[in-house]
């Protein structure tokens, strides 16, 4: 059985790829302003502004402290509120148990539309619609969430074993019935580890927030980033890797006892227990700090009705421009994503265990590749705004790190999963280790790279839209100067082009998907 | 050509090799036969370096093997050509890549090291590899995908990457286990026929007493990691052979119940 794949291609197809691919790129370049000499440039000034945010300052601790407490909150009401709007729509969302054809699509669609939008857009959105703080962040959660866990959920329950409903729809048991006892003990242990999921996934995002005005830590760092106190946004860039790195591994260490069913089993009870209390009295506390206010989110609600209608009918007149942006902007998600392939080869390489026989070597590059993955790219824009200038580079440098360590654990991932013999029978010529691994394990991973490649690349052109929120290039900056000016018909024109962007590049990516898997 | 001196090996508390002394000469073809379990994949593995031993030595080809040494075992490594049950080639590659990995050990300095790493070799290499593969008999299959040929053909294909070695020995472990009759007897024709006209030495385990009776001159048995025959093939009648192959514990077995 083979599919229809790259290696059936005649020369003739296969240098026509290639060109394709070079060309696209050398665009992508030369738009997002990537040359040799930015790259070098850029790395000196990274490092210079690197040397001016050491020592880091603490002297603002405990705000910096209250405000992380808030940002944790925030991740926890959208994780929440997300989950109860996401319950009934995954089930709505899911084929085996719809309710009927009009309700089974359009939450699906619902579903699809909430995913394919970056987070920090629909903050942003509620920033413009709320005003400035948290309850925006953790309405853009939500939302965000919904998309998420809807479709996960949708799949968890689709992917059941059918025997136990059939059985007790044979006792003339039916609907929400059959779900309670025979569908939701199968899918719960999934829909435990999705939650932690979010959760850890939000935390980070809400960290990144504040950047847009979204409440949390964000706002204090994108205060002193433009405020040039460097050391003091040190001092929380130090918090924000604490956290993440805290949450990271607690919450890959409770799914991984979910989804094994050792949770709460003897043995380490104790020990799971303490973990969930903690995280419960973290809840409570961080509540504390930020009181969601669910009647002063309701109240807001007629203000986005309002803020809807004043974007009617969008305002097409600068089309133009849009567009021309819009293509810098896809510009920037191919170059971040070259740029996280080239840095994302070594990065595997030296954290696949099989590879990496020294254990330093090993640790060191699984640890960066997780700081970067876990930093949010907002963060590492701010960041490289302030170092390399306004402008598209400074978003492709965010987009190529942040994803390096996206693309830096899957590739470990599959060459930790190669087939080892002929890796000992390339070993056994005597060759040495980047022979072995240039004859051996690439072969057998290459067709894995493309598609994660893929799917980071799909997902970079979506982000690449957000990264003009902080100056970073794009179609981003023009978003928030005329949201500035309140030319909300504008704005609804410019989101209008994102969307059919997004819209068009899912078709682009699905195509060449079925080409190269 | 191979010298093994007081092999000793366990694992996890079990010996696996108990004390092994074996010569084998230049030219020599010698078929390594024991039940299953008795140490024979040990023992070839230990000879290219992939199980460190607990005691005593090995010597290919006079030098003997410094496991500490990654270089040492590098070197060792590129005078041992290996073939393998399952074959163990990239299946997602050509014929061609695969014949050509056998020449990686010998270009390990310099700009060879670098330009074939990267899979540029030199007229001279890819020469050699087609005339390997028209000498295994698969000149016309150099641009095919390893995953569409027969299992014969894949143990052909081994067989050249060994060869693009050029080594001064061969260890094939059970090289024909996964083929059918006909593909058995002529992978073991080309072995032999490798030793003969080429002078390599060879090293075959082998579960098919018939092949081993057709293709070698000696025999080494192995039971419970000892060497418990070594002798020209035609002494190995069957009483031998039964004494090979009886599990001892069957043996305790009938005497604890003769007990009862
Ligand atoms: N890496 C290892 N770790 C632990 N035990 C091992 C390892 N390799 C081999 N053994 C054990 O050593 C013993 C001998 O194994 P070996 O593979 O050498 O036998 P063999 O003679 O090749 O058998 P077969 O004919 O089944 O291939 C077995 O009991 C096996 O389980
Ligand atoms: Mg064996």
């Amino acid at each position: 059985m083979h599919c229809r794949a790259s290696w059936h291609l005649n020369k003739a197809a296969r240098f026509l790829w290639w060109s394709i691919f070079l060309v696209v790129l050398g665009v992508s370049f030369r738009i997002s302003q990537v040359d040799i000499g930015s790259l070098i440039g850029g790395l000196s000034q990274s490092f210079a502004l690197g040397r001016e945010m050491l020592p880091p300052d603490f002297s603002r601790g405990k705000q910096i402290l209250i405000l992380a407490a808030e940002t944790v909150a925030m991740g926890f009401w959208g994780t929440i509120l997300g989950m109860i709007i996401s319950l009934p729509l995954g089930f709505l969302a899911a084929r085996n148990t719809a309710q009927n054809w009009f309700l089974y699509h359009l939450s699906k669609t619902l579903v699809t539309l909430l995913r394919s939008i970056p987070d920090v857009i629909y903050a942003f959105f509620f920033v413009t619609a709320f005003g400035l703080g948290p309850q925006a962040g953790v309405a853009a959660l939500t939302l965000a969430t919904v998309g998420l866990l809807g479709k996960f959920y949708s799949e968890a329950v689709e992917s059941i074993d059918e025997k136990p409903v059939e059985a007790l729809a044979a006792t003339g048991s039916r609907g929400l019935s059959v779900i309670r006892h025979a569908i939701v003990p199968q899918v719960l242990p999934l829909f435990m580890g999705y939650n932690l999921y979010l959760l850890d996934h939000n935390i980070r995002v809400a960290l990144a927030l504040g950047v847009v005005g979204a409440g949390g830590l964000g706002v204090e760092l994108f205060t002193q980033m433009r405020g040039f106190h460097y050391q003091k946004a040190a001092a929380i860039l130090v918090v924000i890797l604490v956290i993440i790195t805290a949450i990271d591994r607690v919450s890959a260490y409770l799914r991984n006892r979910i989804i094994k069913g050792g949770f709460l089993q003897p043995g380490s009870r104790s020990r799971d227990a303490a973990l969930v209390g903690a995280i419960g009295l973290f809840t409570i506390v961080s509540f504390y700090f930020m009181p969601v206010d669910l009647k002063e989110m309701a109240a807001g609600a007629p203000r986005i009705w309002e803020f809807l209608k004043g974007m009617v009918p969008p305002d097409f007149s600068r089309i133009s421009v849009y567009l021309k942006l819009m293509l810098e902007t896809v510009g920037m998600g191919i170059s971040g994503t070259f740029l996280a392939m080239v840095l994302a080869v070594p990065l595997g390489v030296l954290a696949s265990r099989n590879v990496s026989h020294h254990p330093l070597i090993y640790n060191l590059a699984k640890e960066i590749t997780n700081f970067l993955r876990a930093m949010p790219d907002l963060v590492f824009a701010l960041i490289f705004v302030v170092a390399v200038g306004l402008g598209p580079f400074a978003g492709v440098l965010a987009l190529g790190l942040n994803t390096a360590g996206f693309l830096g654990k899957f590739y470990a991932e599959a060459i930790e999963n190669v087939d080892p013999k002929p890796v000992e029978a390339v070993e056994a010529t005597g060759a040495r280790l980047p022979q072995r691994i240039f004859h051996s394990i690439f072969p057998q991973v290459l067709p894995l790279f493309n598609s994660y490649n893929l799917y980071i690349l799909d997902r970079n052109i979506r982000y690449s839209t957000i990264m003009g929120l902080v100056g970073a290039g794009g179609i981003g900056y023009e978003l928030v100067m005329t949201s500035r000016m309140f030319e909300y018909r504008q704005m609804a024109a410019m989101l209008l082009v994102i969307l059919a962007t997004i819209m068009i590049l899912d078709l682009v990516s699905a195509y060449l998907r079925k080409q190269v898997v | 050509m191979v010298k093994v001196a007081n092999l000793r090996k366990r694992f996890n508390g079990l010996e696996v090799l108990a004390g092994i002394n074996l010569r084998v000469k230049k030219g020599e073809a010698v078929a390594l036969i024991g039940p299953s379990g008795s140490g024979k994949t040990t023992l070839i593995r230990t000879i290219n370096g992939f199980v460190i031993p607990d005691a005593g030595t090995i010597s290919v080809g006079g030098e003997e093997i410094n496991y500490r040494d990654p270089e040492s075992l590098r070197q060792i490594r590129k005078k041992i050509g290996m073939i393998y049950q399952l074959f163990n080639l990239v299946e997602r590659t050509s014929v061609q890549v695969n014949v050509m990995a056998g020449a990686l050990g010998r270009l390990d300095r310099g700009l060879s090291l670098l330009s074939s790493t990267v899979g540029f070799f030199t007229r001279r290499e890819r020469e050699k590899a087609r005339e390997l593969l028209s000498f295994v008999g698969l000149e016309d299959k150099a641009g095919e995908r390893v995953d569409r040929l027969s299992g014969g053909q894949k143990q052909r294909v081994a067989i050249a990457r060994a060869l693009m070695q050029e080594p001064e020995l061969l260890l094939a472990d059970e090289p024909i286990a996964n083929l059918d009759p006909k593909a058995s007897r002529k992978i073991m024709e080309l072995l032999l026929r490798i030793n003969q006209e080429k002078k390599i030495t060879l090293i075959a385990v082998l579960h098919h007493l018939d092949s081993v009776r057709d293709h070698f001159q000696r025999v080494v048995a192995l039971k419970e990691g000892a060497i418990c025959f070594d002798a020209a093939t035609r002494k190995l009648n069957d009483h031998r052979i039964q004494d090979i192959y009886t599990v001892d514990e069957e043996i305790e077995c009938i005497a604890a119940q003769a007990g009862i």
